[in-house]
């Protein structure tokens, strides 16, 4: 028994342009559709979801807004994500050192906080989560560095230790990030000149322009710099690099580092911004998770991070409103994140490979 | 200190362990066959709340863990037709099934919430067996699937190196280039062993709900047991009957954080306790890579690269 | 599974011999994205005798193999087996005709035994494997063509020609009567190739058929009953006749016109000694893989290090560029030491070094030109590409690099292009002039166009008065241009002859580690 034809792939010399922004684009809409098929079948109502969704998540000046507050932290993890991914370190741990980020912050914003000024207490609670996050991955780097360890799962089970550290700095009596005289376990606010004020009547933070500024600057680094020529040439070739005397082991460590400390960063943004505190509440919202989604779908481009990070928060944010206006679970949007990925892998084939079939040649008698 | 706790501890292990062999033998036949399969979590996750749905629904619980297997293999079947057919990144796909697999969970999970399974699998008898002292209550006193488990591992292990398909698969995930110049198909059997490997973890998943927790916890259902099942392959050395060994030791770490807590032993704090399997297996990881380990030579040589016909 | 029907179609060329035809294809066309692989072949071969494919590198014999034993299907044309039409969907199909391919690049897996390799994929196997039987057939069928090979070895602890033979021995149990032998002599040394065409008489005296593909003249002559050409995927020449071929006539078929691949061995004058290497050994887990080398390069000198693959070559090559430190001895570059002081400070000595494998370590894939020319230079913090290009630019022109422009993708290169940008680069010098090139097979897996160009700049090099180290399997092209020889083996330098007086024959045997006489 035989297939009366077989699929071909053609290696396509030159990608044609267009396809590079379509195919996205169809993935988008196939993890919708393919979304609404699935909403059909358990039951629940496809045009009412969708339509609040769009609606809470991108067209009302309410959600709009709602969405570029939380792509802050979406894009800061994405660019963190992307920064590994595109030397082929897959740093599945921006969840954890952005929970790093978040004890970082807090504890400069609780610490120093009544000591200093606004203008100097911002930076500092965004650059020491920055910097615990870069800590939290430091072994992970240093041992795939070292030893050739996959960083897969070492990132990843950190992530875990970091969620009871979370839990534990919230949940032990006395516990200098746990807000005192309250029975109800919860973090403690930092002071008002660690925080940042909303923009107008937004759940915006000034940090949305930081962290676009920043994957901007990091896309100019990529392209035009000796450290990026160097990730380039260790991504494609290890051993063109090796050849060129490049030194592997310590761009490993320094790409590490910076992917971990923008997680972090990704963390204290939310230190200075919405949460303002240490709140263990982080653990179940997986903007890590959702990081490596949005670097993914972007293909590690970093300005294409800030669209793709835009479009993952109305979805989440959509998503999360219609607890509220729907019966529909929240977790409809996070299955979106991950089905919209899995139909990009898919689309990815159609970029590079021409396909087509062809007739298994007929044999004449 | 009350030693019935350490041996329900012991046998708790055990029983735990039979999640990770399974889920661990998914993955090591994936890898086997040289497709790394990252998305055992998200399986578990979803493979868990299907078999408790079908079993509620049906009142059955072999129904509940067939779903979950069937469930399983269709979301490793996602993967391998990304991977495999399509020649996406094994990394990217296995992790967007965590997280597709662990949004589709508990969407599934919504009406599960606060619920429970009310007939769970009976441990088998072994009459004068059971009683034996210490070992008794740690070995014989587990389900059909806990011995079915183990005894799969081990038919596992002759499959692999005394058969003619075991051959093919280690084969395919050493040198993909001369099973295809054998005229094997190598898509067939990657695709073949990630669906195989799919149904294990689904099962493992299925038996983690119907088994252990009977109730739906969301992700904490799972709470990382699937990386650690990953993390296992690797300790194992893509070995099946070295997995029960090393299942049966992270399963000691899972449970000893409920343990101290039941023999109320607090000098070390309960969170710095839950870490332990995590930290235990980092521990572990980094030590099998220092150089000169052994176990990283049974890795199949093309773990993680789609195979590609060298065509011009 | 043999089909041993005896009717016998006449073929297109010859029709008078008795021996019958066993495989035969007809007005074969086989397209790939851009090129035109085969240009309606046609390619017979009988039972018993040796029918060799003769073209160089691209000229589509691997492609028509390819397509005889299933791997490709053709785009148009047909195959007849013993007179039968036959479709071949997959290698498996080729081998239930009795076809089997014994590839270039083996196809075994190393960490199995040789009995699993040689079973592997067999139809007839039982569903249980018995190391102990399967290991008494293997041996069985190995001893009847007289291949004596040892079952239960770890096929990754082999020699490569004794991984030859296990190909072999692989085709021949699973039942082949045709065997296709993809360039099996470009990885042996001249022992091993006498004993490789011991076995293929021993083959076809048991009636096998044997289809030969090569590009060497010599050994093609040696074996054939008969011949056919390729050039540009068609059909250029049929020649028929042992020994009696006239390797000129054949060598224009193959190419298209008259060539000349000796280059002239000036007597160069040689100046100061540009690199020196003073007992030079290196260790890696335990194991000897350079012991005790010591040799000079002159300004002007090209030397050749010739050796079997493995021996050691590429050590000593990443040695001298400053890529592995060395276990004791020194190096030194332009009287320099650059001993352990790693690649970057080599190349500021004076070193340029095209390593064997261009395209993954000698040029980055995914790069452009321009990104290429910068791999080896100095980058400065921002890197400044505009004043690159111009350079860029005028490399291309000077070397005849077919390229759109300095942004062509260097996986886009064809292999002497790419070649042609590696050579562009090294020997235009970057952190300094060059002084001293390492180049290691610099023609392999080119065409013959290409190589004239290759050899031609290495020669200019040389007249420059550029020092050159070329190391290379490729004994033919070292006896032909270098200064002065030395045999790699086992890590050691075996023998030592000048150019001019170099014999194929002793080169050849310190090349197997047969003899030791005029060892330095």
């Amino acid at each position: 028994m035989r297939a009366p034809f077989r699929i071909v792939f053609e290696q396509r010399s030159e990608t044609p342009k267009y396809l590079s922004a379509f195919v996205p684009l169809v993935s988008v809409l196939a993890a919708l559709l393919a979304g609404a098929i699935f909403l059909m079948a358990t039951g629940y109502s496809v045009g009412e979801t969708y339509s609040n969704m769009l609606q809470d998540g991108f067209l009302s000046s309410r959600g709009l807004t709602d969405t570029l507050g939380l792509s802050t932290v979406l894009i800061c993890m994405g660019i963190g994500a992307a920064f590994a991914f595109q030397m082929n370190l897959y740093n599945i741990g921006g969840e954890g050192q952005g929970y790093l980020g978040m004890i970082g912050g807090a504890w400069a914003g609780l610490a120093l906080g009544p000591h200093l000024p606004s203008v100097i207490m911002i930076p500092t609670v965004l650059l020491i989560g920055a910097a615990f996050g870069a800590v939290w991955i430091f072994v992970p780097a240093f041992v795939r560095a070292r030893l050739g360890t996959s960083e897969i799962v070492t990132t990843l089970l950190l992530t875990y230790i970091a969620a009871s550290l979370v839990n534990h700095f919230i949940y032990t009596p006395n516990s200098y990030f746990r807000a005192p005289d309250v029975t109800f376990p919860m973090g403690r606010t930092v002071p008002d000149s660690a925080k940042l004020t909303a923009l107008g009547d937004t759940r915006m933070y000034p940090t949305f322009f930081i962290v676009v500024a920043l994957a901007l600057f990091l896309f100019w680094i990529v392209k035009r710099t000796e450290f990026g020529y160097r990730i380039q040439v260790i991504a494609d070739s290890p051993r063109a690099a090796h050849y060129a005397g490049i030194n592997a082991r310590r761009t490993t460590m320094q790409v590490m580092l910076i992917s971990g400390a923008l997680a972090g960063l990704g963390g204290a943004t939310l230190i200075v911004g919405e949460f303002g505190k240490l709140d263990p509440g982080i653990t179940m919202l997986g903007y890590g998770y959702a990081g490596i989604v949005i670097a993914a779908l972007a293909r590690n481009n970093f300005a294409a991070i800030i669209v793709s990070g835009i479009l993952f928060s109305g979805l989440r944010v959509g998503g999360d409103k219609l607890q509220i206006t729907t019966s529909t679970p929240i977790h409809i949007g996070v299955m979106l994140q991950g089905a919209i990925l899995l139909f990009a892998l898919g689309g990815e084939a159609f970029r590079r490979y021409k396909i087509r079939t062809v007739r298994m040649q007929a044999v004449a008698q | 200190m009350n030693s019935n706790i350490w041996i329900l501890t012991s046998a708790n292990a055990v029983t735990i362990a039979t999640t990770l062999i399974l889920a661990a033998l998914g993955a090591l036949f994936t890898e086997r066959a040289g497709v790394l399969n990252l998305g055992v979590e998200g399986i578990l996750l979803t493979s868990a709340i299907s078999s408790f749905l079908a079993a509620d629904s049906s009142g059955s619980i072999w129904v509940g863990l067939l779903v979950g297997s069937a469930v399983g293999a269709v979301l490793a079947g996602i993967h391998a037709v990304l991977t495999v057919v399509l020649r996406a990144n094994q990394i990217v796909s296995g992790l967007a099934l965590v997280i597709f697999g662990t949004g589709l969970a508990n969407f599934l999970g919504k009406p599960a919430e606060g619920k429970t399974v009310t007939t769970i699998i009976q441990p088998l008898t072994f009459g004068p067996l059971t009683r034996i002292p210490v070992l008794g209550p740690i070995l014989f006193e587990h389900d059909i699937i806990t011995y079915g488990t183990i005894a799969f591992a081990i038919g596992s292990a002759w499959y692999l190196f005394r058969t003619r398909p075991g051959l093919e698969l280690r084969a395919t995930g050493d040198d993909p280039a001369t099973v295809d110049a054998q005229g094997l198909s190598v898509a067939r059997i990657r695709i073949r062993y990630t669906l195989l490997g799919g149904a294990l973890i689904g099962l493992g998943g299925s038996w983690l709900m119907l088994a252990q927790s009977a109730a739906w916890h969301q992700a904490a259902t799972t709470n990382g047991i699937g990386w650690i099942a990953l993390a296992l392959v690797v300790f194992a050395g893509w070995h099946p009957v070295r997995l029960i060994f090393g299942a049966v030791l992270f399963g000691f770490c899972l449970r000893l954080p409920f343990t101290l807590q039941a023999e109320q032993i607090t000098f070390i704090p309960s969170a710095f306790m839950q870490m332990l399997p995590y930290a235990a297996t980092l521990v572990a990881l980094i030590a099998l890579s220092r150089p000169g380990s052994k176990n990283l030579r049974g890795a199949p040589k093309s773990l993680g690269n789609p195979f590609v016909r060298d065509e011009r | 599974m043999t089909n041993t029907s005896h009717e016998v179609v006449k073929g297109p060329h010859h029709s008078g011999d008795a021996a019958p035809i066993a495989l035969s294809a007809h007005s074969i066309t086989k397209r790939f994205p851009g090129v035109l692989a085969n240009d309606s072949v046609d390619f017979d071969v009988r039972a018993g005798e040796v029918h060799t494919l003769l073209g160089e590198n691209g000229a589509g014999k691997s492609t028509l193999a390819a397509m005889l034993c299933g791997l490709y299907q053709p785009d148009s044309g047909y195959l007849l087996r013993n007179g039968q039409q036959i479709s071949l969907s997959s290698p498996r199909a080729g081998l239930q005709h009795g076809i089997a391919m014994v590839h270039q690049h083996f196809r075994l897996v190393d960490r199995f035994t040789v009995a699993e390799n040689v079973v592997l994929g067999s139809r007839n196997l039982s569903f249980t494997l018995n190391r102990k039987t399967i290991d008494e057939k293997v041996a069985a069928v190995a001893e009847s063509y007289g291949l004596p090979i040892d079952p239960g070895a770890i096929v990754g602890d082999l020699s490569v020609g004794q991984r030859q033979r296990v190909e072999i021995v692989k085709a021949l149990y699973q039942g082949a009567e045709i065997l296709l032998l993809d360039e099996p002599t470009a990885v042996l040394v001249p022992a091993e190739v006498e004993k490789l065409f011991e076995n293929v008489h021993a083959m076809t005296a048991a009636g096998k058929s044997i289809v030969f593909i090569s590009h060497k003249l010599g050994e093609v002559v040696e074996i054939s009953d008969r011949v056919t050409v390729l050039r540009g995927g068609k059909v250029t020449g049929h020649v028929s006749g042992r020994g009696s071929t006239d390797t000129k006539e054949l060598a224009r078929l193959m190419v298209g016109r008259d060539i000349n691949l000796s280059t002239q061995r000036a007597s160069h004058p040689t100046g100061h000694e540009v690199l020196q290497i003073r007992e030079l050994s290196l260790q890696t887990e335990g194991v000897d893989i350079l012991s005790n080398i010591s040799f000079n390069v002159h300004e002007g000198e090209m030397v050749g290090i010739a050796g079997v693959a493995g021996n050691g070559q590429r050590e000593l090559a990443d040695t001298i560029a400053g890529l592995i430190s060395p276990t004791a001895g020194t190096i030194s570059i332009g009287g320099a030491m650059a001993t352990d002081r790693g690649p970057i400070a080599a190349r500021e000595l004076g070193l340029a070094y095209v390593p064997e494998d261009r395209l993954g370590m000698g040029l980055v894939p995914s790069m452009s030109i321009l990104d290429n020319l910068l791999l080896t230079r100095d980058r400065h913090i921002v890197v400044d590409r505009a004043s690159v290009r111009p350079e860029a630019t005028r490399l291309i022109d000077q070397f005849e690099i077919k390229a759109n422009d300095a942004d062509h993708v260097a996986r886009k290169l064809s292999g002497g292009n790419a070649q042609k940008v590696l050579l562009a680069r090294e020997l235009s010098g970057g952190r300094a002039a060059t002084k001293l090139l390492v180049v290691c097979s610099p023609t392999r897996g080119l065409d013959v166009g290409a190589i004239e160009t290759v050899r031609r700049l290495l020669d200019d090099a040389r007249s420059a008065g550029q020092a050159i180290l070329l190391i290379s399997e490729d004994l033919d092209e070292i006896m032909s241009l270098a200064d002065r020889i030395l045999v790699l083996y086992r890590g050691a330098i075996v023998h030592e002859t000048s150019g001019e007086a170099a014999q194929l024959a002793t080169v050849g045997a310190a090349m197997a580690g047969l003899s030791t006489e005029g060892a330095a």
